[in-house]
């Protein structure tokens, strides 16, 4: 043991001396500088270029235009690995679908916290869903997106389940497993529906925001009338907060169901 | 060496020996649920190291987000000249929701562990046979 520890300890020393050496030489050339990288740069310069429409993402937000234009298909596996942690907590927990019985439920004024949270919680949780769907309805024009809101939405389900319970959220509320599962399928699938648009267009290519040189046809406008929806962007923004908002309830969910309800399934 | 230039390897140094002391407690923490925290602080400080390597010097900085939506030739020179560098926050973007759905599942795992095993303890499960 003693000999292990020493090992692990002159590793580490060994890895912090390196990295000090490495910055000091230089070698992380690009570190916080006056200039950025010439990557970053085409993005930031082409993201909403007018004049200059060849690559452009018709969106101001270059982080967004970036996460679902310029490099959509890594966003799109990074999503698929997201869901791939879901289903596998999904599976793990399969017993949970044994119907939990009423019998020695208590009272629901007697579940939960105090009143004082339970009155604050019924003022804040409206303005999470407010925040949420603003950040994801507004994800391609400014700081925000799919993935960001789709968190700040799954905060409001979390908190339910401190402050009341679990059973209110499923009798009162109606926001059972299964419809988190039906809300999360119905997000990947407009994903995919939106991914493979334009090749029944005739575009060829998959992911197509705005129209490229050797795709001229995008199916997506920039902006409708006088609102600005970014092709693409919008769409997939809107879909992935569903996903992933809907996602992660399930997964609180899961995680809120009662020990003795596991003792009794697992017979322990 | 200036002292811009010593505050940038200050963070690095700081940011290496926090990965360091979480790679030593994912290797060597005695429960699981220990090692589970040390994954979650590597995760954030590989996600800290990346937003800091996107930062950049300079009087003005300004986020990746152009202002207007109808921007002149002299918007965007202006905005790719202060704006900083957008490739690392949209990895990050991912990686934090990520990291959250594997730390949730990995969460799972150890409630299991824990509720058919009764215990969380290495060691422990590693003596279990059956």
């Amino acid at each position: 043991m003693k000999g292990k520890d020493v090992v692990i300890g002159i590793s580490a020393a060994l890895l912090l001396v390196l990295v000090a050496v490495i910055v000091l030489l230089g070698g992380t050339a690009y570190t916080p500088s006056r200039e950025i990288r010439p990557l970053a740069k085409f993005y930031l310069e082409n993201c909403i270029n007018l004049f200059n429409k060849d690559w452009w993402a018709a969106s101001p937000e270059a982080v967004t235009s970036m996460l679902w234009d310029y490099r959509g298909i890594d966003t799109y596996y990074e999503t698929s690995v997201f869901f791939l942690a879901i289903i596998s907590g999904v599976a793990l927990f399969r017993i949970a679908e044994i119907k939990l019985d009423a019998e020695g439920r208590k009272e629901e004024k007697e579940l939960g916290l105090s009143i004082i949270v339970k009155t604050s919680t019924r003022i804040v949780f409206p303005l999470i869903l407010i925040v949420s769907a603003s950040v994801a309805f507004h994800g391609h024009l400014t700081p925000g997106g799919g993935f960001q809101a789709g968190s700040i939405l799954a905060v409001g389900p979390l908190l339910l389940i401190a402050a009341f319970s679990r059973h209110f959220l499923e009798d009162r509320l109606r926001l059972t497993e299964d419809k988190c599962l039906t809300l999360r399928s119905v997000g990947l699938i407009l994903i995919v529906l939106v991914i493979a648009l334009p090749l029944i267009t005739g575009a060829a290519l998959l992911m197509l925001n705005q129209p490229k040189l050797w795709a001229p046809v995008s199916p997506f406008p920039a902006y409708v009338g006088p609102i600005w929806i970014a092709g693409t962007l919008f769409f997939l923004n809107v879909a992935e907060f569903l996903a992933v908002g809907a996602g992660f309830t399930l997964l609180f969910l899961l995680l809120s169901i009662p020990e003795e309800v596991f003792k009794r399934v697992l017979g322990l | 060496m200036s002292l811009e230039n010593l505050l940038q390897v200050y963070c690095y140094i700081a940011l290496t020996v926090i990965i360091v002391m979480s790679l030593y407690g994912i290797v060597r923490g005695l429960s699981l649920t220990k090692k589970l925290i040390a994954l979650t602080i590597f995760g954030d400080t590989a996600n800290a190291l990346m937003i800091y390597v996107g930062f950049r010097l300079g009087e003005e900085v300004y986020v990746p987000v152009m202002p207007t939506l109808s921007p002149s030739l002299e918007d965007i020179a202006w905005f790719a000249s202060v704006a900083v560098d957008p490739v690392p926050q949209c990895l990050v973007i991912t990686a934090i929701v990520i990291n959250m759905a594997i730390t949730m599942f990995l969460a799972f795992l150890i409630i299991q562990a824990f509720r058919l095993y009764g215990t969380t303890a290495v060691k422990k499960i590693a003596r279990l046979r059956g």
